[in-house]
């Protein structure tokens, strides 16, 4: 996808309440129809259902995509010893950062990961995540060398491992986080010293994993995002539920000064290069629902509460562009591989393209019934060369909402990009021109933020296709080289084939599906492990 | 309950605003109904300034006659003179004018907070309406032009049609809707006009209040059984209608049809659709294609599975503060607590608070 140097994508969830949840319901089609053949549904991955705890009431799903390219590490990086050996795989990251300090700093150092220090089982509800690592590992090291694709999503307080391709339904793996939920994670295969995995929690606190990683958050200071930076070795950054986002390298623990003006953008470095997090970027009053890089790792994007997309300069820290969503919060961002479009979705039920080009919204896409929870790219799709002019480049994306409803979209530009060409039937005759001359009142000057745009200004997109793919409203998206992935906020998750690798993954999947009833059998005993005391 | 006042100031602490007052409801036996939409209108700023200084204008003891609209008015007077910045009151003495009024809202049965809206509102326009001709009929009470703020002085001369009468109420809540109809056989457009003071929509499974308002205002074919009159054609006649609002309301006021009758159950049912509602809100089913915005300042919210019982509880904003009222408990509450009310998107749930009244106030046109 977006970041496929990184091999990994991740898809976002927003908070929501569930019941305890079941049956993926009857009448869901298991297939629809694009002009380009025909997307079938293969796998489905959810919790085991014996598993429903009670926690899933305020669950956040993310779904993560991990291509692990080879073995992750001779050193075992889930070594099924209790220790919390740096080999074990799990370190401790950061505490939640709160704006005046404080004494998070004891608390850090009684939880240790792997850095290396080992106070055995240091916090009480920390020793669970050890328990919760070590009662499960389970098929990961079956498959001998951990090679191949998996699938990682969070449900209440377990993170779930998946493997991409197979029939089972059941995860290979899950991680238990007794005092907090984890609520995003984030992957690089590229990591050095095997913490390829991270994950932020409810409360805050952030580790990274070989394999995975869990971001907690509670109340207020949740994380809400989390994402590597692109070529920047083992750099990354933490969207905070108070408007703060931080960027990590190393370990360590540093202490900002207290944001003076909520409402202001502000950026707050480490005093030492060696404490973490190394700067603490304020952004926004509420909550950061999602954060994503530019492929060249150059701009950083970043949606919230308060209804703004924003693009930052990262290495400058300096803010771009930027505008208000038609009204409500925004929920999700994605670019475009070539770094020319920012996708957002969120309260407003729309789908908005922005362009970096003109440093404003090109197109709303309408075609949800809800909120819009999930946007993304569909880089492995390629555009029919056949009587198409050369010149007009076609974007596919795709997005998922709360109506349950998978939309896929193609945005169609010309040489200058806007106006496009397509329109509502029964759009007000005068909209091509209006748009047409709102195109040409020239470049905003760099870091304004536009204002909310008028309904009849932006030209609007139809859905080329639109499915209802689960029963439970959805939380993320991921566009894989094969297939589509959906997530729905109770756990589920499921791929659908692309038109084309149908036929071949069938016969393929008929010769796993002996080692895989094999693993069918051996699971529930791994996965109903100690992880879920 | 002294205690739980202590606590909200303690948890509000120097943010707590000046002037406000947090006070619970006292609950008379099922009149939670009652209580949360109380609670809503109170926080509805320019309704409650209206009302209390309807109070201080006709508090003279002469015309004394006790009515809903006296009764509110003093119960709101009552909250926000109260020396205590919270505790519980108690709305004796406009509950039982309710009952008084109201045989439907006499019982002890569970009662319908949107039934409850709709009357309050229309009984207040009612007496304002009253006390207006009763200012113009006697010049002596003329003098005194705020007891109905906006009476229309001239036209009522012209005895055969009478202007309607624009109330405070009206200000306040009054939207315009045009039911436009075209006939498909001579293309005329009949527009008619009608008021309302909230929109009732109906719902469906894991939408949002932008999706119910756009089919609120979607086409619709009169055909078969169903043909429009055209006055044109002189005859029956196939037509599309579609109803957009001409004139958006200053406080809009959205009603989600939870409550459904069920033919083949002969009952209501509730639905527990999952329905969400934004925190800010434009509508864009307006005649100007004006993106006028609003802000969500107050949810009345039924709890539980069925209509005959439950409960009823509000969430309140005030002063960038959300707060929870659940008749005499008050507590401050997260912003994101809000999401809770949206429903399930299972039939089964156990969770079973829904949002079923929305307030919105108007921030106004973009200015941009």
């Amino acid at each position: 996808m977006m970041n496929s140097s990184h091999a990994a994508t991740s898809i976002n969830g927003s908070a929501s309440s569930t019941n305890a949840a079941a049956g993926q319901s009857q009448g869901l089609k298991t297939y629809f129809k694009t002009p380009e053949g025909r997307y079938k549904l293969r796998y489905e991955k959810t919790h085991p259902s014996s598993l429903l705890p009670y926690a899933l009431a305020k669950s956040i799903t993310q779904i993560t995509l991990a291509n692990l390219k080879d073995q992750p590490g001779p050193q075992a990086d889930l070594q099924p010893s209790s220790s919390y050996s740096a080999s074990s795989g799990v370190r401790f990251v950061a505490s939640r950062f709160l704006g005046g300090g404080s004494s998070n700093g004891g608390r850090v150092l009684s939880f240790v990961g792997g850095t290396g220090t080992s106070k055995s089982n240091g916090g009480v509800g920390r020793s669970s995540l050890t328990g919760g690592l070590n009662g499960c590992n389970s098929t990961v090291n079956s498959n001998c060398d951990g090679k191949g694709t998996y699938l990682i999503f969070n449900v209440g307080d377990t993170l779930f491992i998946s493997e991409l391709k197979s029939q089972d339904k059941d995860p290979v793996k899950a991680i238990n986080f007794s005092t907090s939920n984890p609520v995003c994670h984030a992957f690089d295969s590229e990591a050095k010293d095997g913490h390829d995995l991270l994950i932020g929690l409810n409360s805050g606190d952030v580790y990274s994993v070989s394999l995975r990683q869990q971001l907690q958050d509670v109340g207020k200071n949740r994380c809400t995002s989390i994402t590597w930076i692109p070529e920047r070795d083992g750099a990354f950054v933490v969207a905070h539920a108070d408007g703060n986002l931080y960027s990590k390298d190393g370990t360590g623990d540093t202490s900002f000064p207290v944001i003076k003006d909520q409402s202001q953008f502000s950026v707050a470095h480490a005093r030492s290069s060696k404490s973490n997090p190394v700067a603490r970027w304020h952004i926004c009053q509420g909550s950061i629902n999602g954060i994503t890089f530019s492929n060249d790792g150059k701009y950083l994007a970043t949606v919230g509460r308060d209804g703004y997309l924003r693009v930052f300069d990262y290495l400058n820290e300096q803010l771009i562009c930027g505008g208000k969503s038609y009204y409500g919060a925004l929920l999700c961002c994605a670019w475009s591989a070539d770094g020319k479009y920012i996708l957002t979705g969120g309260e407003d039920d729309l789908v908005q393209v922005w362009s970096m080009e003109d440093r404003k919204v090109v197109a709303w896409g309408e075609g949800h019934n809800s909120w819009v929870s999930g946007v993304a790219f569909d880089s492995y799709w390629s555009q029919p060369t056949s009587e198409d002019i050369p010149e007009n480049v076609v974007y596919r994306f795709g997005s998922v909402g709360q109506d349950t409803q998978l939309l896929l979209w193609d945005l169609a530009m010309d040489e200058i990009v806007v106006p496009l060409r397509r329109c509502p039937p029964g759009g007000s005759p005068t909209f091509s021109t209006g748009s047409q001359s709102s195109h040409w009142d020239g470049i905003v000057p760099v870091g304004t933020l536009q204002p909310a745009p008028s309904m009849r200004d932006i030209p609007k997109l139809s859905p080329l296709v639109a499915h209802r793919v689960h029963s439970e409203p959805l939380s993320g998206l991921i566009f894989a080289p094969e297939s589509i992935l959906t997530a729905c906020r109770d756990g589920h998750v499921k791929i659908w084939m692309r038109p084309g690798h149908c036929d071949s993954q069938a016969s393929n999947s008929e010769a796993l599906l002996s080692s895989v009833v094999k693993e069918k059998t051996l699971l529930p005993t791994k996965v109903g492990g100690s992880g879920y005391k | 309950m002294g205690a739980t006042g202590s606590k909200l100031e303690k948890a509000l602490g120097d943010q707590f605003p000046e002037g406000e007052r947090y006070f619970g409801l006292e609950n008379f036996g099922n009149t939670c109904y009652c209580n949360s939409v109380l609670q809503a209108l109170y926080f509805c700023v320019p309704f409650r300034e209206q009302l209390l200084e309807y109070y201080t204008t006709n508090k003279s003891p002469g015309d004394a006659e006790e009515n809903l609209l006296t009764c509110l008015a003093e119960l709101f007077t009552q909250i926000s003179t109260q020396k205590k910045k919270t505790g519980v009151v108690a709305p004796k003495r406009f509950v039982q004018r309710v009952k008084k009024q109201n045989e439907l809202f006499r019982g002890y049965m569970h009662q319908d907070a949107h039934e409850f809206l709709n009357f309050l509102l229309n009984e207040l326009v009612d007496i304002l309406e009253k006390e207006s001709v009763a200012a113009k009929s006697s010049p002596e009470t003329s003098s005194l032009p705020e007891k109905s703020a906006n009476g229309q002085m001239n036209g009522q001369a012209n005895g055969f049609k009478k202007e309607p009468l624009v109330t405070w109420v009206h200000e306040n809540f009054q939207g315009i809707l045009t039911n436009e109809t075209r006939c498909l056989r001579c293309e005329t457009v009949t527009a008619r006009d009608e008021t309302f003071l909230d929109l009732s929509l109906d719902i469906e499974q894991n939408t949002s209040i932008t999706s119910c308002l756009k089919n609120f205002s979607s086409m619709e074919t009169l055909n078969a059984e169903d043909k429009f009159f055209c006055d044109k054609c002189c005859s029956l006649q196939e037509a599309q209608k579609r109803m957009k609002i001409k004139k958006p309301p200053h406080i809009l006021v959205i009603h989600l049809k939870r409550f459904k009758y069920m033919e083949q159950l002969g009952r209501l049912k509730k639905l527990l659709y999952r329905v969400v509602f934004p925190l800010e809100l434009k509508l864009s089913n307006t005649m100007e294609n004006a993106d006028f915005e609003y802000s969500l300042f107050a949810v009345v919210v039924h709890v539980g599975s069925g209509p005959n019982h439950g409960h009823y509880v509000s969430l309140v904003k005030s002063h960038n503060h959300w707060l929870f009222f659940d008749d005499e408990n008050v507590e401050i509450i997260d912003e994101s607590a809000v999401q809770t009310s949206f429903g399930s998107a299972q039939e089964y749930s156990s969770n079973t608070d829904h949002g079923y009244i929305l307030f919105y106030e108007s921030l106004g046109y973009n200015n941009n």
